[in-house]
């Protein structure tokens, strides 16, 4: 939903002469769903990092940063208000889940909203039960850390989408499962971010996922090498 | 966010009781140090409150008070018969009574005196007073009943000595408690006393043939308290025995004076060359000085010990925390606001080390409370073992400190930066 705007990204790490990353421009309509591919050291993470607010935007000497996403620039946000960004914007599902042990599978959909907001928003917990059913999880009150690893990720995706978020975030969604798992996810991950018309960015290398996309955006050494529409 | 905490205590339920603990064990040392120093204070207090002036032989005041208050046998030079009788005849005098002692019977002291200690002390709950010489009022925690009989035992408890076997007492009351080492007395007429050992020093060249014998107890039940008595003993109590000035003296009187500022003259007047003349007060200040180092001592190393305590267990936390840092990071990612990762860290820490000291406080009473019961039992002194306001006061200072601690791996957790939390 939420449109993308980068301008005059520049990031560089203490004690390296080339930048890690090295975006002049790039642009994402609202509800496209870009692939982010390239190898290991690439800049992926931390081009997610920035675009997701964790990490802050640098200061480039040359030009003016900005990561535009709708009216928001997260170059002039505080780390505070970027977290605040987040938690209402970004839905995040991540290689290895990042679940929380000892709390049930409907408990750590909810953990995010709740720790946001220090009460659960009206409609929320319906949600959650309607979004765990739609990613096939039935024993709602079963301990996480007793979960496969494809229903792992299956409730991680489902916390990912609670709050309606603009923009869901995937860093390598399949890559620590099974193939079949894996499909699945991917399935669930397009279908439920198209369903609520989220802005999708997926870092992979799974073709399965990167070939359903819209865009593929391949990273090598910081630099955008292949800016081109996917031809899927 | 309470769930979350919960769930983390829970998961690791073998350390967090560890910490527990341990942060228990170091408070309960400093609670009972100083709970215990106070139970004694208070309890030995007490027991000396019960006496208001207490007069012997010159010598050392600190065995006098010991003698007569807390009844710990001691050869005391004796006062002189008149200055009983001098006593009894003052005018700012409500009551002056003898402390005579020697005997014992199965542990128990066997004290020599009048019927004013018995009035003046607690009165007799069950039975009647003394009124013949061979009558004996038990304290209230003499394993005796009424109608019991025994023969004193000459001599201190665990020594060699001798059975008065022509000496025969009968239980006739029982006096009420009274929180002191009068409690486990075993009181007699003084003039019983005097007789007993008058004859007694008639035998004392004649072949000890009773000596190490165990005493020996006759538990005749009575119905009543008649007659048989036998002998010198079978004699009336003389209310007015310890008024004439011929007795053969005591080792100490005790004297309640009828008001403060008698108290202080006859202190003193009794203060010269022959005699000595205290507040039980006194001399317990001077002891509570010696007890009150002993105590600082204890606490100072109480206090080492929790400090010790703390500083590896905030070692451990913060390693915990940093473990943590993917999860906390991932909290962080996933929306939760700085603010609710330092709060989850701090209350988790503090929910665990604050449990930890109020489950001290709870040892060290326990550990105190059995403790002092087993020494009143020994000794006879009543230790109120309680907690007071200023206790309160430690325990708002404890957690506050716990508090402060604490937010050192909550700032731990709150500086993390989530990216690189979750790129390691």
């Amino acid at each position: 939903m939420l449109p993308l705007v980068v301008e005059a990204l520049d990031v560089r790490f203490p004690g390296l002469a080339l930048p890690a990353l090295d975006i002049p421009t790039l642009q994402l309509k609202a509800g496209e769903r870009l692939a982010l591919t390239g190898p290991s050291g690439s800049g992926k993470t931390t081009l997610i990092n920035i675009l997701t607010g964790l990490e802050r935007v640098p200061h480039n000497r040359a030009a003016k940063s900005s990561v535009r996403w709708g009216d928001t620039d997260l170059a002039s946000l505080s780390e505070r208000r970027r977290d605040q960004w987040r938690a209402a914007n970004v839905g995040l599902v991540m290689q290895d889940f990042h679940l929380f042990p000892g709390l049930s599978a409907l408990e750590n959909v909810l953990l995010p909203q709740r720790l946001a907001h220090l009460r659960l928003p009206a409609g929320m917990y319906d949600d959650a039960l309607r979004l765990l059913s739609q990613v096939g999880i039935e024993r709602l009150d079963q301990a996480v850390e007793t979960l496969s690893r494809g229903q792992m990720q299956r409730v991680a995706v489902a916390r990912a989408l609670l709050g309606r978020p603009g923009l869901i975030v995937a860093d390598e969604p399949t890559a620590s499962l099974d193939a079949q798992s894996g499909a699945a996810v991917a399935e669930l991950l397009l279908d439920l971010a198209a369903e609520i018309g989220a802005t999708l960015i997926v870092a992979s290398h799974d073709h399965r996922l990167v070939d359903r996309l819209d865009r593929v955006l391949r990273l090598e050494g910081g630099r955008v090498v292949q800016p081109e529409l996917a031809a899927a | 966010m309470i769930r979350f905490i919960a769930a983390d205590l829970r998961r690791h339920w073998i350390g967090v009781l560890i910490v527990m603990l341990l942060i228990a064990l170091a408070t309960a040392l400093g609670v009972a140090v100083t709970l215990q120093e106070r139970a004694l204070r208070l309890g030995s207090a007490r027991a000396a409150s019960a006496f208001d002036l207490v007069i012997g032989a010159a010598g050392s005041e600190t065995q006098l008070i010991l003698s007569s208050v807390f009844l710990q046998p001691a050869p005391l030079p004796l006062v002189p018969g008149q200055v009983l009788a001098e006593l009894n005849a003052d005018p700012r005098v409500a009551w002056a009574a003898p402390v005579g002692f020697g005997d014992f019977v199965a542990g128990y002291p066997i004290i020599g005196t009048t019927q004013a200690v018995l009035d003046g002390l607690s009165g007799v709950a069950d039975g009647e007073s003394f009124s013949h010489l061979g009558d004996a009022v038990i304290g209230s925690s003499v394993r005796r009943k009424i109608g019991d009989r025994f023969h004193p035992f000459h001599g201190t408890v665990g020594e060699a000595g001798h059975v008065h076997d022509d000496v025969d007492y009968e239980v006739v009351g029982r006096m009420k408690p009274t929180g002191t080492p009068w409690d486990r007395a075993i009181l007699v007429p003084i003039e019983a006393v005097w007789a007993v050992h008058e004859h007694h020093d008639h035998e004392e060249t004649a072949p000890a043939a009773a000596a190490g014998e165990t005493p020996e107890e006759q538990h005749h039940n009575h119905a009543g308290h008649d007659h048989d008595h036998h002998g010198p003993f079978a004699a009336l109590v003389d209310r007015h025995a310890a008024s004439t000035s011929n007795n053969p003296g005591v080792p100490a009187i005790v004297v309640k004076p009828k008001s403060i500022a008698d108290a202080y003259n006859l202190r003193q007047q009794y203060r010269r060359e022959t005699t000595v003349a205290v507040f039980p007060g006194e001399v317990l200040t001077r002891l509570y000085g010696t007890l009150g180092d002993a105590r600082q001592i204890l606490s100072a190393v109480s206090l080492g010990a929790q400090a010790l305590v703390a500083a590896s267990i905030l070692l451990v936390i913060a390693v915990h925390v940093l473990q943590r840092r993917r999860q906390i990071g991932a909290l962080r990612a996933f929306g939760a606001p700085r603010g609710v990762v330092f709060t989850i860290v701090w209350l988790e820490a503090f929910a665990m080390l604050a449990a930890g000291v109020l489950a001290g406080f709870a040892i060290g009473y326990a550990a105190v409370r059995a403790l002092s019961a087993r020494l009143a039992e020994a000794s006879g002194v009543a230790m109120p073992v309680e907690f007071r306001s200023t206790d309160l006061g430690t325990l708002g200072l404890l957690f506050v400190a716990v508090a402060i601690v604490t937010l050192i791996p909550a700032l731990l957790a709150y500086r993390q930066s989530p990216a690189q939390a979750l790129r390691s």
